[in-house]
């Protein structure tokens, strides 16, 4: 049950353009991570109707279907429906996604697959007590909805016993229409695995969000979150102190990051956690060290991919949840350069939040100007939907700071 | 609140450099920006930072206090943390340094932040207006709530001056002219007649330096 796209796509992978050269047309389509193909095109708008982003439209006159790449979001749902296999996409495509399982399968020595959305999978670990599993395989994927019907029927025909599923939450979901898909996909496709002998519910599914946490005590009551919260979830109570409407929280962190008190924190995504995280990725690393806070919509890392060993990256729910003290941290601990990769405003999954962002990092910046240390802090906005974006600004950041290095200036 | 800016970091890492240990002390008070615990630790990380250039190697403990205006809370929050400490650097306006000497006679205090004014906080349009200047003769309750003391430039008590153009003020065209504002306010409220009445010059014995709460 190969994929036709995806064997063309890994060509294109391997077809690494140079550096330098003026982009013909042909060279820019190949740089795009998901692309439709004419040819295998029943133009059946399946697509069309599931796109989140209204980024497929139909050609009225010739009927043919259209990707606007830059509406893309990159949330592989079209490419999971399409009956046609037309589309491919080059992140957690079937192939991949297969080869991975053969991997993991020995390596991890379990039968039960773990497949969850990183918009709201805690640690690895807190996912396997949410299902009562002790030993599984995990697959991390940005949504779930990406996940087509031929893959959870090939993973089981490969002898994976149990799957279960981690979603958002319907209304949580980052692409809008993926984690409801998948819902619809696993309720049909445990009905037909009972048909076909399988037993009751092959595949469970459970929902889950990331929201943020009042500490009550520590509340200063300077309404901070209230004015910069995207989603108004957050209310100052008359007796001082507040409230969170948690159905209303969409997980962002920017009110973690706003809070002069440290009152607030978000699941998964607290301030010690990450704190910990740091020292632990830069010992691992070589110098110059370059570590990246990265919105987890704004790049996909490969499953099998492997950074180069003077580059790390920590992934956050948005932009917005960067904070100056991660920053600070990661300096004062022998980071030799900070990359933030952010969403562009346009592309932002959390209202607008991750720009906020911006304007925190170039404050911080400003404040590190005053005592030399702004050239290791760099912002960028990149989107998945261009597959060498993220590493060309690794790529100029990094012999930035490769140079800084050699010239002795810290 | 209280609006303050904060010094360049080389001002403060001038100011500190004769010690070693200092506390950083936040104040949850009404400082806007708030400078808060968040606050105290990002200036000690960037301090760290910036003292290493320097050959300097500061150590830091941060703390907050809830308002440093209050003795009582002051003292509270900073007594079980100076122990050891041979210096406060204070967060809060310049209330707070001055509190801080007072409750410590042996500790040296230096303020991290520069003091401007009170200050309303228009979120909306990002901005901080001084609309009051502590006169302690408030005549809000005549001029429909704007403040012809501090927001008109030259503090005019009985009207404009004459010298408006527009609506905005003949020394900054930038600023509104305080007596027109006031005008059309008491002209919504139907309080015109509020204008006749001669107000005669301030007493500016009224700011008291020392009063009783």
């Amino acid at each position: 049950m190969k994929s036709r796209g995806s064997v063309r796509c890994i060509i294109i992978i391997n077809n690494k353009e140079k550096e330098g050269v003026i982009l013909t047309e042909q060279v820019a389509e190949e740089r795009v991570a998901v692309k439709l193909n004419e040819e295998y095109c029943s133009r059946c708008s399946i697509c069309r109707s599931l796109c989140p982003f209204e980024a497929i439209t139909r050609d009225a006159e010739t009927g043919k279907i259209i990707l606007d790449i830059e509406k893309c979001q990159v949330c592989g749902i079209c490419y999971s429906a399409c009956p046609a296999r037309a589309i491919d996409t080059i992140y957690y495509d079937h192939d991949s996604l297969i080869s991975y399982l053969e991997k993991a399968k020995p390596e991890y020595g379990s039968e039960t697959l773990v497949i969850m959305c990183k918009g709201s999978a805690p640690d690895f670990a807190e996912v396997g007590r949410l299902f009562g599993v002790a030993k599984f395989i995990p697959l991390s994927v940005p949504c779930v909805g990406r996940i087509s019907d031929e893959m959870f029927l090939e993973a089981i025909s490969m002898g994976i016993g149990k799957i279960y599923v981690l979603a958002c939450d319907e209304d949580y979901c980052r692409f809008e229409r993926g984690s409801p898909l998948a819902g619809r996909r696993i309720l049909a496709l445990n009905l037909m695995l009972e048909q076909l002998g399988y037993g009751k519910e092959t595949i469970t599914l459970k929902r889950n969000s990331l929201k943020v946490k009042v500490d009550k005590d520590l509340c200063i009551s300077c309404g901070n979150c209230v004015y910069y919260c995207p989603y108004h979830a957050p209310k100052l109570e008359s007796e001082g102190g507040i409230s969170v409407d948690l159905d209303a929280c969409r997980g962002c962190g920017l009110c973690v990051v706003m809070c002069p008190a440290f009152a607030l924190e978000l699941e998964h995504w607290e301030e010690e956690s990450i704190s910990a995280l740091i020292p632990r990725l830069l010992s691992e690393m070589k110098p110059p060290r370059l570590l990246v806070f990265c919105c987890q919509w704004a790049f996909f890392p490969p499953l099998d991919g492997k950074l180069s060993p003077n580059i790390r990256v920590i992934d956050l729910p948005c932009a917005a949840r960067v904070d100056p003290i991660h920053i600070l941290d990661a300096l004062q601990k022998g980071a030799d350069g900070v990359l933030i990769a952010a969403c562009s405003e346009e592309d932002c999954k959390q209202e607008k939040a991750g720009g906020k962002a911006q304007r925190l990092v170039t404050k911080l910046k400003e404040r590190l100007s005053q005592i030399g240390f702004q050239d290791r802090l760099h912002f960028c906005s990149v989107a998945p939907r261009y597959r060498d974006e993220f590493d060309k600004q690794l790529g100029e950041f990094g012999q930035k700071i490769e140079d800084m290095a050699k010239g002795g200036s810290k | 609140m209280i609006v303050t800016a904060q010094k360049p970091l080389d001002e403060i890492l001038e100011l500190i450099s004769p010690y070693s240990h200092i506390l950083i002390a936040g104040c949850d008070g009404c400082t806007q920006p708030p400078r808060g615990i968040r606050e105290a630790r990002t200036l000690s990380q960037l301090l760290e930072l910036g003292g290493k250039r320097r050959g300097k190697n500061f150590k830091f403990k941060v703390t907050t206090v809830v308002k440093q205006c209050d003795s009582i809370l002051t003292a509270e929050a900073l007594k079980p943390q100076i122990e050891g400490v041979d210096a406060v650097l204070s967060l809060a306006c310049g209330i707070g340094p001055q509190m801080v000497a007072e409750l410590f006679p042996d500790l040296p205090v230096i303020p991290a932040q520069n003091t401007h004014f009170m200050g309303e906080d228009d979120r909306e349009a990002g901005i901080l207006r001084e609309n009051c200047s502590a006169c302690g003769d408030c005549i809000l309750a005549l001029t429909g709530g704007i403040c012809p003391v501090t927001r008109c430039a030259k503090g005019l008590l009985n009207g404009a001056c004459g010298g408006a153009k527009d609506g905005k003020c003949e020394l900054d065209p930038e600023r509104d002219c305080a007596w027109e504002l006031i005008f059309e306010r008491l002209e919504r409220l139907g309080k015109l007649d509020n204008l006749k009445e001669y107000r005669p010059p301030r007493n500016y014995q009224a700011k008291a330096w020392r009063l009783a709460p």
